[in-house]
């Protein structure tokens, strides 16, 4: 789970399919999806958005939609 | 006597351009305001299809 | 010749386009810069080159990624020329798959070498150039390296793309195409297969545009059909995202192929990050950094500056002028016109000028750098409460500048409800033009802490702006979707020359209203105070202008500003807001030494003053911005809505202040 995973860890998606289609979209938009490698780069205090890094882009999601997403630590 | 009223006529000429011109590019937004107006042959924004 | 410049946002377009136009259009380190189409003519008139904003897929989620389908679909252009960023080959590739696939002739700008090769990567231009089956040119947009090769190319070579469906998508999806294909051809201009497989991904600007020539049932039924033939054959998700891993194998194999990579070490980059998106330090660094920008502004720079500026044209150019008049034995009528309107209104004006353009400096150097987008980042859990997103707040910063931009600005904003909400708040930031009437009575009245107070000013609209946000996102504007997305751009070291650029590019604009609209306006509000009901040379308290200031100046009595004077200058202020301060110093000229600032205390008490600051602050957004309100959300309601509450929350707020402020004690 992603909500496991602290900052400077990584890990590799498994399942996206529960996050809402439009979030979806976009992370497909950027490359993020499944299979692919992501790097939490830091957590916002307060239940805020995360930013990771997959292939040298880095990206802010949500707490909320970062949970649901499936991963697994490499 | 004639200096001043050239430099009133013009003055006030100048003026009343510049109002008209200002009124009427604001009032049409951005598109009038842009640096490319001359040569800008698009309709300025709104697609066809807003969702 | 028409040539559109197509790629990913945040690669380098409008930069190029720039560079080989000439011109100076927004460049900006985030994703979402260039929200219109904007046309420019080639340097060596070849034709025309145009900017469109960046897209990902030509499936578009946002309006600004709207404007790029429907320019696909509903007009002809020559020659398109795809801007891949270097460093994210990947994922650009996408986008030119899709490209290649309309069938124009097409070629490639490969941009941001220099990012890639510091990354370590390096890609052979050749080779991918042999793999697509078009040209592909090696450029740096930002030092316009390789420029001249590529207009070169551009202009000479016959670049229709030398292969033919460079993606297989299997066995099912290639028959479906030819079933789609064949009900469609001979129908429309348009690649068909472009269309077919757009369809299928689920392209609504394309599917609207093939069920106008086409039946739109007979279509769905082979979608449906191709859908369920997917699924039970791969098991596969959806056609759209079968469609992608099509793709994504081809490119994978693409890059495999081009491009090398070496070692390199750690982007500065992270380490910055590391600092400004810190959990405990983000916010405040964000704060320190406003307030380092105000300090400068109106304290330690800004207002020496100012002042010199102020010294200058209240002494020496008033005096020559006063000679030049009495050489030419100018009538009395027309010196009063130059000295009393011209001199006090555009040079009241104009002495703000240093002050804005350190103000756009600053708001350069938090759109080139990369900052914004981590901004952004910061304010989302803050936007998320009252049911916004981060992205909201990078048209708001803009807004900081100029309101219209800023509207225009969120257009980048997926969800129409939050785009609607964004349009309606960034007129409570206090743009530029707002700027000299808070210089002018900080001055005055606050001298002590003059950055603090404005601070306070610049805040107080931002937390109206959440506030409101709060009460309309869950009354008139309620809605459960909310999306947030967003991509940060690498740290660019913002280049002097580009960050000189753009802060006079906005400044310009500034120093040209002085020049137009504000000398006009002097003219006509001078015109007003010099004549009155008993003719002209009148008192000034009984001109047109105190006329029509006394109509409306009892409204302002409870917040603490009655006098004609200070409603004349509210109304010129719904033109522009620098007529404000226009306006000002021609009512309260004074012939000998006095400044201004001396003399509003006699017409001001400190507390009144703020309250006539919070005022201007939000009483009305200008009407330039208005009729873009109007353009970007096409509602008369939204518009006539923008205007009023705005006016409604001023008042409120100045009552608020200025009476609790007496009950306080304050004067
Ligand atoms: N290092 C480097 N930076 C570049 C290059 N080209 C552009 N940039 C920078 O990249 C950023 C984005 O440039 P833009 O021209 O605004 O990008 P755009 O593609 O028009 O972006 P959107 O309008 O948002 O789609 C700016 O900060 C540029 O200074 C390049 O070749 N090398
Ligand atoms: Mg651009």
């Amino acid at each position: 789970m992603f909500g496991s995973l602290k900052a400077g860890d990584k890990g590799k998606i498994i399942d996206i399919s529960h996050v809402g289609h439009l979030v979806q979209r976009r992370l497909l938009d950027l490359g993020i999806t499944e299979g692919s490698e992501v790097c939490v780069k830091c957590v916002m205090p307060f239940g805020g958005p995360i930013m990771i890094e997959s292939c040298g882009q880095c990206v802010g999601i949500r707490r909320r939609e970062a949970v649901q997403i499936e991963v697994e630590r490499i | 006597m004639i200096a001043s009223v050239l430099i009133g006529a013009a003055i006030f000429g100048y003026a009343i351009w510049h109002f008209v011109k200002f009124i009427n590019k604001s009032k049409k937004g951005k598109c009038a305001a842009c640096e490319l107006k001359n040569s800008c042959s698009s309709q300025c924004g709104i697609p066809p299809k807003v969702k | 010749m028409e040539i559109a410049l197509i790629g990913n946002p945040n690669t380098g377009k409008t930069s190029l386009f720039n560079n080989l136009t000439g011109s100076y259009e927004y460049v900006g380190n985030w994703s979402g810069v260039t929200v219109e189409k904007k046309v420019g003519v080639f340097k060596n008139n070849i034709g025309h080159l145009i900017d469109l904003p960046g897209v990902y897929t030509l499936n578009p989620l946002s309006k600004d990624e709207g404007v790029v389908t429907s320019f696909f679909l509903n007009e002809s252009v020559d020659r398109l020329l795809n801007i891949l960023d270097a460093s994210q080959l990947e994922r650009n590739l996408h986008l030119t798959l899709q490209l290649l696939e309309f069938e124009k002739p097409a070629l490639i700008g490969l941009n941001m070498i220099d990012v890639a090769n510091k990354r370590g990567i390096h890609i052979d231009a050749s080779k991918l150039s042999e793999v697509l089956g078009v040209p592909v040119v090696p450029v740096v947009a930002r030092s316009g390296k390789g420029c001249d090769k590529l207009v070169d190319v551009i202009a000479t070579k016959s670049i229709q793309p030398t292969k033919k469906n460079l993606v297989y998508y299997g066995k099912e999806v290639e028959e479906a195409i030819t079933l789609l294909t064949a009900k469609i051809s001979g129908k429309t201009n348009h690649s068909a297969r472009f269309l077919a497989i757009q369809y299928f991904e689920g392209n609504d600007y394309v599917k609207d545009y093939v069920n106008s020539i086409a039946d739109a049932e007979k279509l769905e039924a082979i979608t449906a059909n191709l859908e369920l033939q997917l699924q039970k054959l791969y098991e596969s998700k959806s056609l759209a995202n079968f469609i992608y891993l099509k793709r994504k194998e081809v490119i994978e194999s693409i890059v495999a192929d081009v491009a090398r990579k070496s070692n390199s070490d750690i982007p500065l980059s992270e380490k910055i990050d590391s600092i400004v998106t810190n959990r405990y330090v983000g916010m405040p660094i964000f704060l320190l950094l406003m307030y380092l920008m105000f300090m400068l502004t109106f304290d330690w720079l800004g207002t020496p500056l100012s002042d010199g500026l102020d010294a200058l044209l209240t002494g020496p150019v008033t005096v020559g002028f006063e000679k030049v008049l009495t050489a030419i034995n100018a009538s009395e009528f027309i010196h009063a016109l130059i000295i009393n309107g011209l001199v006090a209104g555009v040079g009241g004006v104009l002495v703000f000028v240093p002050q804005i353009f350190i103000l756009f400096f600053f708001i350069s150097l938090l759109e080139d750098s990369g900052y914004m987008a981590r901004v952004a980042l910061v304010m989302d859990r803050i936007m998320e409460s009252v049911g916004l997103n981060g992205k909201a707040f990078i048209p708001m910063m803009i807004g900081f500048g100029c309101n219209v931009p800023g509207i225009m600005a969120a257009r980048t904003i997926e969800t129409p409800r939050e785009r609607l909400l964004t349009i309606l708040l960034t007129p409570l930031m206090s743009c530029s033009a707002r700027l000299p009437v808070y210089a002018l009575f900080v001055g005055a009245f606050f001298a002590g802490n003059k950055a603090f107070v404005v601070l306070s000013l610049y805040v107080l609209g931002i937390v109206v702006a959440l506030i409101l946000a709060k009460i309309f996102s869950s009354t008139i504007l309620k809605s459960e979707t909310s999306l947030f997305v967003i991509e940060l751009p690498p740290y660019r070291l913002p280049q002097f020359q580009s960050l000189w650029r753009s802060t006079w590019d906005k400044g310009k604009g500034f120093v040209r209203k002085a020049g137009t609209f504000i000398f006009a306006g002097s003219v006509f509000i001078w015109l007003l105070s010099y004549a009155g009901p008993n003719g002209l040379n009148v008192d000034m308290d009984h001109s047109y202008l105190a006329a029509i200031g006394n109509a409306i100046a009892p409204i302002f009595a409870p917040i603490g500003f009655s006098t004609w004077q200070a409603s004349a200058s509210l109304i010129t202020g719904f033109l522009a807001k620098e007529a404000i301060i226009s306006t000002m110093n021609i009512i309260y000229f004074v012939p000998n030494d006095a400044s201004l600032q001396g003399l509003l205390a006699d017409y001001y008490t400190p507390l009144a003053a703020y309250s006539f600051m919070v005022f201007i602050l939000l009483y009305i957004p200008c009407l330039a911005t208005v009729a873009t309100i109007y353009k970007e959300t096409t509602s008369k309601k939204w518009t006539a809505f923008s205007m009023i509450y705005a006016f409604a929350i001023a008042y409120v707020l100045s009552l608020i202040i200025y009476q609790g402020g007496r009950l306080l004690g304050f004067v």
